[in-house]
Formats: structure tokens, C-alpha cells, sequence
């Protein structure tokens, strides 16, 4: 190398430099940002990356990533919590199960967001305009306290799945009548003002054998008039069961009454008791899998869009599948209304359920940039227009102003009961010991599901347990 | 340069040489546990494993310069089986004696509470217990019906007959495939609605058939499966014994007119034997261990709960991990009394013989 190479080489080399310094603090007012975020492969996941990464400008200007770790259901709770735990800090944002939220809250893994929504008025305007239900469910905690730490990402709620074509037969509605001298819901109306009787009538109405008549043809296997969630699995009973003791004016553990709050004596209190008994008196109407303890949300489903049910109460999320029709033969004999209810002492319909969905949350080792952008991007995503896109695109909002706009009802068949069931909605617990809990509870009612105790056994156990566990845990006094 | 190992002298205890292991492992504690009370958790747990390193490379200088070539060629798989296996057990040995849960940030020291916790707590023990009878029970009926079925299959395939190698593949198959996808195939088998045994049941009685729904069902169901996939691996051993039994054997015994019974207990049986042990050791080790067929098909419902699933629940999903680090010690301690029980009957027949 001569010494002139040599000079260029330099002049070359400082120049370069001198570019990237130039450059450097020209850019440095408009920063590359990455979100990361573990969410379920699903489509109300795959929606919202897809407009993220079609539509979605940062007003600051920087340019923000969001990098979306896709999970499989079955293997979500597993790999999220196992990231948290770990110490990786992999995760900014993460979809969260809202029963999660105290046992990453109190482990120091979501971050309470207070300060951010306090300092932006727009955001904290969205979050008032929140359904209270969902509010508390996905925000709170502990639950329904002042501390916020999730946005709705994809709001949930069981409805009844119906097949038209059986239900509004003629011949179906002439036999239904004469039998039980009560008109067979066929219309969404009409499913909304079912209670449990009614429905346990369709049950016991559409049990048919291989070869009988069902809606003027013969069947090619055997039938069956209704089907809810009975499985052992994660939460796959607990949440229709709750909806029955709380429609029998029965409750849960409740956790807003910590320390003063008992399991024993509210968990098993008759009320309770006969909430469960009448969950376990409708099993013998749907299809013999659930005598197994595997009729999960996911097999009921699967049963409905087979066509081998009338009826099947299941969350909206696996809505879309039934109305597809490579997924599904009923896609075009669909009618959707509220889950039944219980008549209460007024007449009126008591209609208590359990929420689904699922919030999201910040992770609590984000830099203060990351926060910020993310803040904008639930700004973003909760704002009107992307909320009705969203639920135009099959997903569904808990936005007030969204869902009580007229053209809410049009996106999809289900949603005519969406705005009247939110105002019946609980939830689980959302304690650090919630897995615990629920392990045991799916345990022992699947015992009763699948006959080896009665309503009493089980939920004197689940009682004892609980005190046992809560009192241990310093959660109840 | 002689292939004898030379007689480097010894170094003494304090002499600073690279091959002196003595004083790296005394450096190394030193260091060790001076971090351990001095630094910060994270930066003592490195500093150990820098310690660690640095006596590891004392062994392999020494093993050099004295020419241990062999131990040389097996220190990558020591040190990958001690990165790998040894240290993660000692580490969940060590928690097994602390109350700590994953996802809570506090660490405390208890004893052995967690061990009495898992075998005297009036709510824990009885449910451990009733989940290891399960186990034990699916150990003796899924290792028996994959001895029996293995066997049997591979006494057949030891004769020659058209199409043996294509059916060989065949039954060779389950046991290639994914647990989870024969779980689901078997979760569809089973189904009362849509499953082909319930189709075919129903041919003869006319109703749906649910198989799962009580305990016996269930075991069956499950039992099945697993015999289904492994049979095929016992089948693979006992007929690597079979093949190797010399002929002539076979011939002396046909001309002295000795009985099948007599040919198979004298001849066939001591060929196969030790690998019939080894077949018997695996799966036995193994179905111990189940908990994926079990979660496929049943979620531990009917009573088909096993210590392995719970254990799942325990530290994955409750995060209560030295619980569950105490319930896989006990574990850990049933399963090598076992091996060790078989291991001790093998040798003890193969004396005697």
C-alpha cells in the first residue's frame, strides 16, 4: 500500500465518519422504537397486526416496529408465563388473560400505567368511555381498585349459538307446542328471552336417535338439542358454572371483600349448590362427550358446526369458524341471542355470566420511549374508527361509543346481543393464587360432571379448599 | 515422544501450575464463596461459574500433559452432561429446600418443609398419593401390555414371510410419530360422536359407545394408546435378540427332538433376555413418566390423574417451583430404588443361570 492509497483510505474513512454524524443527528429526533408482543394465534391477533402494519403512523414521527411473537392457545399461559419468570425481559406488551393480572402484578411483571393515562387526557377519556365490566375485568387491580394495567384487545362474552333451520321448522314448532304448550324459540328475540327451562326443554325436545325425523328428514346420526362448555381443562367449566350460582343469587369467593370475605359458607351456600345441581341437570341432554369431562369450549363448537346440535352456548372468539362455510355446515342457518337466564323473584330475567376475552399489558422493564409509543398505539387502537374496523373485521370492542353506534349490529350476526349482555357481566378471580384455584375448582366439578359426586360434595370441597388456601395466603382474615 | 504417560512430577498443594487442580478447586471455593457473601446475586453466580471453568481447565491441562487422551476425549460430553443435566438437578436440589415461587422475586430458606409438606399435608398428601397409585398402575398395565404385544410381534416378525419388510415399517410407524398428533388421532378414535370405535360398537348395539366416561374406560383408552405407539420398540429389541441366536443351535435341538416349549426356554430365552431387561428398564422408566397421552385424552379426568401431570401443574403452571422440585426428588428416588431392583434381579437370574 502506498502512502497515497493510504491518504484516500483516511480521507475516505473520515468522511464516512463525518456522513454518519451528520446523519446521526439529523435522525436523531425520529428513533427506531421495536414493541415486542406475545400474543394468541388467533384472528383477533392477526387483525390487529395486520392494521398496525397497514395503517398505523406514530404521531411523534419515530418509527415504531411492533414485533408480535404469535403463541398457539393451548400453549400461551405456558410460554408468557415461563418468559415472565425466566427474567428475559422479552416481552414489552403482552396479551393477558384477565385472571392472570394478579399473579403478574404481585411477581412485578406488568406495569401499572396510571401515570401515563393521568398525563394523557384523550387516553384517559377513552378509558371512561370503557364498559364498566370490562373496565374492571381488564384494567384493574386489584380488581375494581384505581390502578390500571390492561386495554380490552379482544372483548368477549358467551351468546347462544342457534340453527335456524331446525329451530323455525314448522312441523318442530307444531310438536314443540303441543308438547311443552310453549312456542320453540326460533327468532334472536325470541332465544334472548329464554331461561334455563326453556332451554333444557329444547334439550330434552331434540334428543334424537340415528334414523327418527328431525325437521322432516331423517337423521344420519343421532342428535342432540343443546351443548355448553362441561371440560376439565384450564377454565373450560367454571366459566358457564359461575354464570348458574350467580344467576341463583349464589357467589364466588369474592375478592373486592378481602380480608373480611369467607369461601366456606358463600363457595357451598345453598344458593350456590343449586346454581351447580342445575348446570349438572342439563348434561344428560348434549352429546354423550360430555359425560367424559372433555366437552370443552372447543368440542362444543366443533359438534354445533357439525350440525349434530340445535343449540350451543360458546364465547363470540370462535364465532367466526361457524359462520365459514369450509369450516362449518350450518353457515347459513345461523341466529344468535343472549345465553338463557334465570326468572328471578320480579319475573324479570336474571342473565349474570362470565366475561371472556383479553386485555393487554405493559411489561415493567420497558424504557419510558417504548411506554410512550406503546400509549399511543392503544390510543390508536382504541380509537373509534380502527375499533369499528376491528369489529367489522370480526373482532369486537368495549368501547361505549363504538358499540352503541347502529351500524355495531350490522358487522355481525352475534353482535345484536353484544351492547344488552355486557351490563350481566362478572368475572373469576384475579389473585395471584387464581391458578390454584381454578385447578382445583375444574377438578372437582369435573367429578360432578362426570357423575362420581353430587352438586353439595363438590362445592363443600372447592369451599374447604379455599379457605384453606385464601387463609394461608393472608386473603382471608 | 513414548506413548507411556510421563512422570511429571506432582506439583505440591501451593505451586502455581496450569496443570495444579488441587489448588485451582481450592482457589476456585475460596473465590466462590467469598463472591457469594460480597457480591450481588448475579455477579457471584457468574464468578462461580468462571470458578467452575477455570477447574474444569485444570483437568484438561493436566489430562494433556500426562497424556490421558481418553479422558480428554470424553471431557466435551462430561462438560455438556454437567452444563446440561447435573448442574439444572443440583440447582432444583438445592430449591427444593427453599420456599420459592418463579414469579415471585423472594427466596427463603425452609428445610425440608416442602418434603413433609408433599408427603404429610393433610390436603397434598392424599392427592400425591392417589396420583402415584395411578402411576403405578399405568406403569404395571401399559409396560405389560407393550411386553406382550412387543413380543409376540417380534416373535412373528423373526420368520421370514412375503411383504415382512413393508409391514415391518408399518408397525414400526407409532412409534416414529408425535405423541401429541397420536393423542389427537386417539382423542378422535374414542369420541362418542364422531369416532370410528363408537361407529363400529354401534353397528352391533345401535347406541353411541363413550368409552371414557368412567375409570376403567379411560385407563383402557389410554393404556391402549400407549401400547399402540411402544410396542413397536420393544418389538425392535427382543427381535435384535431373536436375529442374533445362532442356527445351529436351533438344528442340534431339532435333532435330538426337543420340544418348542423346551427350544424357546433354553435356547431363544437367555439370548433375549438381558435385552428383554433393557425393554422392561426403558419402559418402565418411561411410563413412569407419562403425562402427555394423559393430558390429550382425559386432562387427568376418571381418575387418571398422574404424579408426572400433576407436577406439571405444580411448577409450570402454579409456579410453585420447590414444591415441585420436592415432588421430583421423591420422584427422582422411587424411580432408581426401582431401577436399581431390576437391575439387581437381572444380575441375580443371570448368576444363577
Amino acid at each position: 500500500m502506498t502512502a497515497k492509497t493510504k491518504l484516500q483510505g483516511l480521507a475516505t474513512a473520515a468522511g464516512f465518519a463525518l456522513a454518519l454524524f451528520v446523519g446521526g443527528a439529523t435522525t436523531a429526533s425520529a428513533e427506531d422504537v421495536t414493541l415486542h408482543m406475545a400474543v394468541p394465534d388467533w384472528p383477533p391477533t392477526r387483525i390487529m397486526k395486520k392494521y398496525f402494519d397497514e395503517q398505523y403512523k406514530p404521531p411523534s414521527g419515530n418509527k415504531v416496529i411492533l414485533d408480535v411473537d404469535f403463541i398457539p392457545w393451548p400453549d400461551f399461559y405456558t410460554r408468557v408465563n415461563a418468559s415472565l419468570t425466566s427474567g428475559e425481559k422479552k416481552y414489552n406488551m403482552s396479551v393477558a388473560d384477565s385472571q392472570w393480572l394478579g399473579a403478574f402484578v404481585e411477581g412485578g411483571y406488568f406495569r401499572k400505567v396510571n401515570d401515563y393515562i393521568e398525563a394523557d387526557p384523550a387516553l384517559a377519556k377513552t378509558m371512561a368511555d370503557i364498559h364498566p365490566s370490562f373496565y374492571n375485568a381488564y384494567s384493574t387491580y386489584p380488581y375494581t381498585s384505581k390502578n390500571i394495567y390492561g386495554f380490552p384487545q379482544f372483548p368477549d362474552v358467551l351468546v347462544t349459538y342457534g340453527r335456524k333451520d331446525i329451530l323455525c321448522d314448522a312441523g318442530e314448532q307444531a310438536a314443540f307446542l303441543a308438547k311443552f304448550n310453549s312456542k320453540l324459540p326460533c327468532t334472536g328475540e325470541e332465544i334472548d328471552a329464554m331461561d334455563w327451562t326453556a332451554f333444557e326443554n329444547v334439550g330434552k325436545f331434540f334428543q334424537r336417535k340415528k334414523g327418527e325425523m328431525l325437521a322432516g328428514k331423517p337423521l344420519d346420526d343421532d342428535f342432540y338439542g343443546i351443548a355448553f362448555q362441561a371440560g376439565k381443562g384450564y377454565d373450560f367449566s367454571s366459566m358457564q358454572i359461575n354464570g348458574f350460582i350467580w344467576q341463583e343469587g349464589g357467589d364466588i369467593w369474592d375478592e373486592t371483600k378481602i380480608p373480611d370475605g369467607k369461601a366456606e359458607g358463600v363457595v357451598n351456600s345453598p344458593q350456590a349448590i343449586k346454581g351447580l345441581a342445575h348446570y349438572l341437570s342439563l348434561i344428560q341432554y348434549m352429546p354423550p362427550v360430555a359425560k367424559t369431562g372433555t366437552m370443552d369450549i372447543f368440542k362444543s363448537d366443533e359438534l354445533f358446526r357439525e350440525g349434530k346440535v340445535a343449540m350451543n352456548i360458546d364465547w363470540i372468539g370462535l364465532g367466526e369458524a361457524s359462520l365459514d362455510p369450509k369450516t362449518s355446515k350450518v353457515s347459513d342457518k345461523l341466529v344468535f341471542g343472549l345465553p338463557p337466564g334465570t326468572k328471578g323473584a320480579d319475573g324479570k330475567l336474571v342473565r349474570w355470566n362470565n366475561l371472556g376475552g383479553q386485555p393487554f399489558v405493559f411489561t415493567t422493564w420497558n424504557s419510558d420511549l417504548q411506554n410512550k409509543e406503546g400509549m399511543e398505539f392503544v390510543k390508536w387502537w382504541l380509537s373509534p374508527a380502527i375499533q369499528n374496523q376491528f369489529a367489522a373485521g370480526g373482532g369486537q370492542s368495549a368501547v361505549k361509543s363504538v358499540y352503541s353506534d347502529p351500524k355495531y349490529v350490522t358487522y355481525r350476526p352475534w353482535n345484536r346481543a353484544w351492547a344488552a349482555a355486557l351490563d350481566w357481566q362478572k368475572d373469576v378471580w384475579h389473585v395471584p393464587q387464581f391458578f390454584e384455584l381454578l385447578t382445583q375448582q375444574q377438578d372437582q366439578f369435573d367429578l360432578a360432571i362426570t357423575g362420581k359426586q353430587d352438586a353439595k360434595t363438590t362445592l363443600d370441597n372447592v369451599a374447604k379448599f379455599q379457605q384453606d388456601l385464601l387463609s394461608t395466603a393472608g386473603l382471608i382474615k | 515422544m513414548s506413548a507411556i504417560t510421563p512422570t511429571t512430577p506432582v506439583p505440591g498443594l501451593f505451586e502455581i501450575q496450569a496443570h495444579n487442580w488441587k489448588l485451582a478447586i481450592l482457589v476456585g471455593l475460596i473465590v466462590s464463596v467469598l463472591s457469594m457473601f460480597a457480591l450481588p446475586p448475579e455477579a457471584a453466580f457468574w464468578i462461580t461459574g468462571a470458578m467452575a471453568a477455570m477447574v474444569a481447565a485444570a483437568f484438561v491441562v493436566n489430562a494433556y500433559r500426562r497424556h490421558y487422551y481418553g479422558g480428554l476425549l470424553v471431557a466435551p460430553a462430561i462438560a455438556v452432561l454437567f452444563v446440561m443435566n447435573i448442574f439444572p438437578l443440583l440447582w432444583s436440589l438445592g430449591l427444593s429446600f427453599f420456599a420459592y415461587q418463579s414469579n415471585q422475586q423472594t427466596i427463603r430458606f425452609v428445610g425440608l418443609t416442602n418434603y413433609t409438606k408433599v408427603l404429610t399435608d393433610s390436603l397434598k398428601a392424599p392427592e400425591n398419593w392417589a396420583n402415584l397409585t395411578n402411576t403405578a398402575m399405568f406403569v404395571v398395565l401399559t409396560v405389560t401390555a407393550q411386553m406382550i404385544v412387543g413380543f409376540l410381534l417380534a416373535l412373528m416378525f423373526a420368520k421370514q414371510f412375503p411383504l415382512r419388510k413393508y409391514l415391518l415399517i408399518l408397525v414400526l410407524t407409532p412409534m416414529m410419530l408425535s405423541v401429541v398428533a397420536a393423542g389427537v388421532f386417539f382423542s378422535y378414535y374414542y369420541d362418542p360422536t364422531f369416532g370410528l370405535l363408537s361407529y363400529f360398537i354401534r353397528l352391533f348395539t345401535g347406541e353411541q359407545f363413550i368409552l371414557m366416561d368412567n375409570k376403567a374406560g379411560a385407563v383402557a383408552g389410554i393404556v391402549f394408546a400407549d401400547a399402540w405407539m411402544w410396542s413397536p420398540f420393544v418389538m425392535l429389541l427382543v427381535l435384535a435378540g431373536l436375529v442374533s441366536v445362532p442356527k445351529y443351535l436351533y438344528e442340534a435341538a431339532a435333532i435330538d427332538r426337543v420340544s418348542g416349549w423346551r427350544r424357546f426356554w433354553s435356547i431363544t430365552f437367555p439370548y433375549i433376555r438381558g435385552l428383554l431387561m433393557l425393554a422392561l428398564l426403558f419402559r418402565t422408566i418411561e411410563a413412569f413418566k407419562m403425562a402427555d397421552l394423559v393430558i390429550l385424552l382425559t386432562k387427568g379426568g376418571n381418575g387418571t390423574m398422574t404424579i408426572s401431570y400433576h407436577l406439571i401443574r405444580i411448577a409450570n403452571e402454579q409456579n410453585k417451583t420447590s414444591e415441585g422440585a420436592a415432588i421430583s426428588y421423591v420422584m427422582l428416588f422411587i424411580v432408581i430404588v426401582l431401577t436399581n431392583l431390576y437391575l439387581y434381579i437381572a444380575n441375580r437370574r443371570t448368576e444363577g443361570a
